[in-house]
């Protein structure tokens, strides 16, 4: 069991993943088993026939022949599909080898050129054909498991293939070894073969454009609108310039050290045992730890870091030890972290794109930053710099410090992209509004004011009202006669807020009409009442004589009216008119009352607007009254919402109303609620928080108590899910209380999954989180993405509890029982554990649930699990009415 | 003379409820609510439960038993147990029925009434919800097909 979990934590490949992991580890393998067979054989013929200092010019040209090869490559991948791209480049690989085979057997010197250049563009071009084809079948969350051993893959195949050469080369000949580099370079296309017709989706439809256009313009477009393409780009420049400056220093330092045979025998020992064994051990005990937990940014700075620090033992002890240490480091950590941080950089871009530009960049920049690098070197060390080793240690201390500044970046742009991916799902629709500041703007508005459409007059007198140095009060006269109610009622309220009496009869003939029982609308008819009671000289009398119309919306206009006067409301609005409003069985009435304690605030009114959250018809004005009293209520709502002998339909509203006052006290309250053993109530409370934090960022949600709270929810749904685990086989059966019980379990799983991320959305960015949530919980295509979003933002505690839990579902029962210590019950344990938390049990971690309990007593009954009847018994004496009548049905079956 | 039988529990009257096609988008939670309003009905046989030309106001779930639903005396289908009779009238307050039902044998029946239900809907938005999402599936299919 052990020892699966720690396979499991190195390597963990889950359901429907093998094939197509163990085909890309294979076409990994193979490649650079082909690879370390012509590299060597491509070095050796080079420097048999030709000096040293050729080497410069090879270098130059590799980097112009990759250029073009990585154009035509990412151009052929992009207009056909991957899989063609594969077989081309197999074929044309195969092809060239047979054909180098035969030409090196007519010993033309350009071919020893061709074939060196030939070799150092197909190890790029397969390996990163490779990579890619591992990217369209991997999501994020599966590369950052698997891509450990996918690159182990690769160590094992240069190991194996430098072996290979070493053994056989004088066995069979330096050039015959092309011919079994081209069987290697089949056997990694039919692995790629058999990993592709496992491919989630086909691989012959992947490519990197719908058109079949495909440009340098375009290719450069891409990477100019992309930050995270340029700081991948950047990393792999300054890597490559460092691995430059770190070879010449190791080779100097070990051409110093060692001469002839001795000089071969080093390197192979260095290059053969030991950076392949640092490679193997780093690639099987520690790169996927490091990933998973450092994530992609900490495995990205490791190399850079390790670098830098070996580079200041070379410039305090410049030596062949020092060099071979850096050169250990660099490569070791080149070959296995950073390449599986890198490839894992890719992961967030649209497939689209990383298709059409990865396999450029890899080729290109590879190429083009060695060009670089080796121009670099000639710079340092032939120009009047003259540098040694120690010099280009501090050349690569800076590089390295630049690599570290990318790598940091890298991991911003990472979680960027991940942010954007789930939030781009969301339509953010600004508001905009029309700029009038001209006098053509301004004759524009006053014809639409007069037009015949009243919408559009009322929102061009909306926008002169506001026009700075215009007099709106002329066009208001003119237009008080209108027969459109939606524009005299614009007109009341700009006369309102102009305090303009220039209406103000039109006004007073609109209510009287309404009272005369004309047919007057709700609509302009308050909008006058508003503005009569603001301006008229005998308003007290007008407001008093309104508020006893029946026409509930004059009575309204006339608290609203009043609403700017609180000593004329105070006076008029007295204890018996709201006893008569409140008890009155008209709605509007009620509605009216519970407007009016509002507007007055008067604490003896609580009690009342706390009680009218139960009715259904005035519950939203009574929220809104006690919304009025602002954080002076919190007081009042938090000791209901705490009070478990208070009726728990008014507890459920609670939280509703204090969301709406914005102050510590509302979010005080909210948080103590969330510890109630109701759910219902937790849900609700955290309904309440989560739109505290959208609505008043800046409250203090106490992090640690959520934290603890986020454990505990996480403790819950392990719990769940092993309650669950009994009764899945029910699910799809019968209805009988043992589906209802499986569905019921699975219900309150998702509503424990919901409130923990609403939890996680009190500490951590609200919108991505929803996101977050939405993916996970659907198990929508952007889960990948959202699983990644949260590795990289949680802290380390909260990573390490619910990564597992979100991430691999069919692994949950052992997370739950690792992480918590829950144990996998057998049906009957499940059932009686779901009953005592009903009685309150100790030691149970459930809590109390009574329709949840219910289900598990009527299952019991079903499943007749006699042993099952105390603990029935003894919930049923502690439930409501409903659960003991369950109880009693149970223990009745039982019995009999 | 009718049986007399045990009056269905909360769970069970759950369990009639998973039955009813409207309620399909509904997790059990929410159908412990629509339980809470549902009430037992027992008929003796030939007892009318539906009216030609009168709004049903509630809807019906056959426990146990057979109901006839018929037209102008033309008998068109016998509802037994588990079918469910009157849902849509939920929706259509004033619209009288177009057929008539009456009990051939002693039957049990679930009653949701519709001022209940309304009630019900009023206080909870995801019910409301969920059985609009039922309905917009539904209306989508009979236009797809």
């Amino acid at each position: 069991m052990k020892t699966r979990a720690l396979l499991r934590r190195l390597f963990d490949i889950r359901q429907g993943e093998y094939v197509k992991t163990w085909s890309m580890f294979l076409y990994l393998l193979f490649v650079l088993f082909a690879y370390y067979i012509v590299k060597p054989v491509s070095r050796a013929m080079f420097l048999t026939r030709f000096d040293i200092d050729k080497l410069p010019g090879l270098y130059i040209l590799i980097a112009v022949f990759g250029g073009i090869l990585a154009y035509f490559y990412s151009k052929l991948a992009a207009r056909t599909s991957l899989r063609s791209a594969v077989f081309a480049a197999t074929a044309v690989s195969i092809v060239s080898l047979v054909l180098m085979w035969w030409l090196i057997g007519l010993h033309l010197p350009w071919m020893i050129y061709v074939l060196n250049i030939w070799v150092s563009l197909f190890s790029i071009v397969t390996v990163s054909q490779g990579w890619l084809v591992a990217s369209n079948l991997f999501d994020t969350r599966a590369a950052k498991r698997l891509y450990p051993l996918l690159g182990m893959g690769m160590v094992i195949g240069a190991a194996f293939g430098g072996e290979f050469t070493n053994r056989t080369a004088q066995l069979v000949g330096t050039s015959n070894l092309l011919l079994a580099s081209a069987v290697m370079v089949l056997l990694a296309y039919l692995s790629f073969r058999v990993a592709a017709t496992h491919a989630d989706r086909s691989l012959g439809h992947a490519r990197g454009a719908e058109e079949t256009s495909f440009s340098v313009p375009e290719m450069v477009r891409d990477i100019v609108k992309g930050r995270h393409l340029q700081v991948i780009i950047g990393m792999m420049v300054v890597m490559y310039l460092v691995d430059t400056l770190v070879e010449y220093q190791f080779q100097r330092m070990a051409q110093a050290g060692y001469h002839g045979d001795q000089l071969t025998a080093f390197f192979g020992q260095f290059y053969g045992i030991y950076l392949n064994g640092v490679e193997f051990v780093f690639q099987l005990f520690f790169t996927a730890l490091v990933v998973n937990w450092f994530g992609v940014g900490g495995t990205l700075l490791i190399a850079p870091v390790a670098v830098s620090l070996c580079s200041v033992a070379i410039m305090a002890a410049p030596g062949v030890a020092s060099a071979g240490a850096v050169r250990l480091t660099e490569a070791s950590t080149r070959y296995t972290l950073n390449k599986t941080g890198m490839e894992l950089l890719y992961m967030p871009l649209p497939l689209a794109l990383r298709n059409r530009v990865k396999a450029f960049i890899d080729i290109c920049v590879d190429r083009l930053s060695r060009g670089i690098g080796g121009v670099l070197l000639l710079l340092l060390t032939t120009t009047s710099l003259h540098m040694g080793v120690r010099g280009i240690a501090v050349v690569v201390v800076g590089l390295g410090a630049c690599w570290a500044l990318l790598a940091h970046m890298a991991r911003r742009e990472y979680v960027a992209t991940i942010r954007n991916r789930l939030s781009s799902r969301r339509l953010d629709l600004a508001s905009t509004r029309v700029s009038w500041n001209d006098a053509a703007t301004i004759r524009l508005l006053e014809t639409t004011a007069r037009g015949t459409n009243p919408r559009q007059a009322a929102y061009a007198l909306g926008l002169l009202a506001d026009a700075h140095n215009y007099d709106v009060r002329p066009l208001l006269r003119v237009l008080a006669t209108s027969p459109a109610g939606e524009l005299r009622e614009k007109i009341y309220t700009v006369a309102a807020s102009l305090a303009s009496d220039d209406v103000l009869e039109q006004a007073l003939n609109e209510i009287r009409a309404v009272q005369a029982g004309g047919s007057g609308s709700a609509g302009p008819a308050m909008a006058a009442v508003v503005y009569a009671l603001r301006i008229a000289p005998d308003r007290a009398a007008l407001a008093a004589q309104l508020l006893n119309d029946p026409h509930p919306f004059l009575v309204r206009g006339a608290l609203e009216g009043l609403r700017s006067d609180r000593q004329l409301a105070e006076s008029l609005i007295t204890r018996d008119w709201l006893d008569r409003m409140t008890h009155c069985r008209d709605t509007e009435c009620r509605l009216m009352a519970m407007l009016a304690m509002g507007e007055l605030r008067k604490p003896e009114y609580v009690p009342a607007l706390i009680e009218a959250l139960g009715d259904v018809e005035v519950r939203g004005q009574a929220a809104a009254a006690l919304v009025a009293y602002g954080p002076s209520i919190c007081g009042s709502l938090s000791g209901i919402l705490l009070d478990q002998s208070a009726p728990r339909r008014l507890r459920l509203r609670m939280p509703r109303v204090l969301a709406r006052i914005p102050d510590q006290h509302s979010a005080e309250a909210l948080l103590a609620a969330l510890k109630s053993p109701d759910l219902s109530l937790r849900a609700e409370a955290l309904k309440g928080l989560n739109r505290l934090r959208e609505t008043a960022p800046g409250l203090n949600f106490d992090d640690s108590f959520v934290t603890g709270q986020i454990l505990e929810e996480a403790r819950l749904y392990c719990e769940l899910n092993a309650a669950l685990s009994p009764f899945r086989e029910y699910r799809d059966g019968q209805r009988r209380p043992s589906r209802l019980l499986a569905r019921t379990i699975e219900e309150r799983l998702t509503r424990t999954l919901e409130r923990l991320f609403r939890l996680l959305g009190l500490r951590y960015p609200p919108k991505e989180i929803y996101g977050a949530y939405l993916a996970v919980s659907r198990r929508q295509a952007d889960t990948a993405a959202a699983l990644e979003f949260l590795d990289n933002i949680l802290d380390r505690r909260l990573k390490r509890i619910l990564l597992p839990l979100l991430d691999a579902p069919e692994h949950l029962l052992e997370h739950g029982k690792d992480l918590f210590g829950v144990e996998v019950p057998t049906a009957e344990e499940a059932i009686r554990e779901l009953i005592r938390a009903q009685a309150g049990a100790e030691g149970n971690g459930l809590p109390s649930d009574p329709w949840l309990t219910a289900c598990a007593m009527a299952a019991a009954a079903e499943l007749r699990m006699r042993s099952l009847a105390p603990d029935i018994a003894e919930a049923a004496e502690r439930a409501g009415g409903e659960v003991s009548e369950v109880a009693r049905s149970a223990e009745a079956v039982l019995a009999a | 003379m009718m049986r007399a039988m045990p009056e269905l529990n909360l769970v069970e009257k759950v369990i009639a409820l998973e039955a009813v096609p409207l309620f399909e988008n509904l997790g059990p939670e929410q159908l412990t609510e629509i339980a809470g309003i549902a009430h037992e009905l027992q008929l003796a046989p030939r007892k009318p439960l539906l009216e030609d030309s009168q709004p049903a106001d509630a809807l019906y779930i056959i426990l146990d038993g057979s109901v006839e639903l018929s037209r102008a005396g033309e008998s068109l289908y016998t509802a037994r147990q588990n079918e469910v009779l009157g849902a849509w009238a939920l929706f259509e307050e004033d619209d009288p029925m177009r057929v008539s039902a009456h009990t051939l044998e002693d039957t049990r029946l679930l009653r949701v009434g519709r001022d209940d239900f309304y009630d019900l809907l009023a206080d909870n938005s995801g019910i409301t919800s969920a059985i609009f999402s039922t309905l917009v599936k539904r209306f989508r299919k009979l236009v797809e097909s």
